[in-house]
């Protein structure tokens, strides 16, 4: 009898000062701080539904395939790196105008429930770790 | 995993981070802790039972008060089950964001 391994989803908000379309392009763009792209050591990048991209970030490669590109509001792609042991994980990303403002909602799923897959040690959320350094 | 359910409801509400917060900087009672809100008193109390089942606060009788204590372990908890990606990913767009709040401030500056 097979198991379907046991995945963890999370979601990430954060409202972005700029129009719509300017923050989904500057999301594709290496030239803009924050993206994985500007981040990346070595990248390739065919940012269009069924394109590929890899790009490595201290000596770790990362792959995946654009499996949706509607411009300005959501893209997703998979992900793989040897965090993932072997499982394709989904990132989505929406962007949604608020006013002036751009919310954008990042959720990365079906991400392998395990130890190795988290980081007990070192843990720690943008919030919570306000809370913990008074502790 | 009820406990770590119980500290994320928990944590999920602003009066109760702030209730934390004020908490993290040493005991204190129920009047005093109640003092900053703009709510109702037993608002404040229904607040602090779900503090107190996520194991998060401790009441001690001294005397004729009641001192309410911080308890941080639950919080080192839920940190733990952080994932990895998700700092990564919080990383990512804190920085994606800061571009964007460096870049208005400095469009405003100009005119």
């Amino acid at each position: 009898m097979t198991q379907s391994p046991k995945t963890i989803q999370f979601t990430v908000e954060r409202t972005i000062p700029a129009p719509l379309e300017e923050v989904f392009d500057a999301w594709l763009s290496p030239k803009i701080p924050g993206t994985i792209w500007h981040a990346a050591e070595k990248f390739v990048l065919d940012a269009t539904v069924d394109g590929l991209f890899f790009w490595t970030i201290r000596g770790t490669s990362h792959y995946g395939r654009f499996t949706e590109m509607q411009r300005p509001g959501r893209m997703q792609h998979t992900w793989m790196s040897p965090n993932t042991s072997g499982l394709e994980s989904t990132v989505t990303v929406t962007f949604t105008q608020q006013g002036k403002s751009t919310l954008m909602t990042l959720v990365h799923a079906g991400l392998p429930d395990t130890d190795g897959g988290r980081s007990h040690e070192n843990g720690w959320t943008y919030f919570l770790g306000m809370f913990l350094e008074q502790f | 995993m009820n406990e770590l359910t119980d500290v994320l409801a928990a944590i999920s509400h602003p009066t109760r981070r702030a209730i934390i917060d004020r908490l993290a900087k040493g005991p204190a009672g129920f009047l005093e802790l109640a003092a900053p809100f703009d709510t109702a008193l037993n608002a404040v109390t229904k607040h602090l039972k779900v503090l107190e089942r996520a194991g998060l606060i401790t009441r001690e009788k001294r005397g004729r008060e009641v001192v309410i204590s911080l308890r941080g372990e639950p919080l080192r908890q839920v940190a733990g089950w952080v994932h990895e990606y998700e700092r990564f990913w919080n990383e990512r767009l804190d920085e994606f964001e800061r571009h964007f709040k460096d870049k208005k401030h400095k469009e405003q500056k100009k005119t």
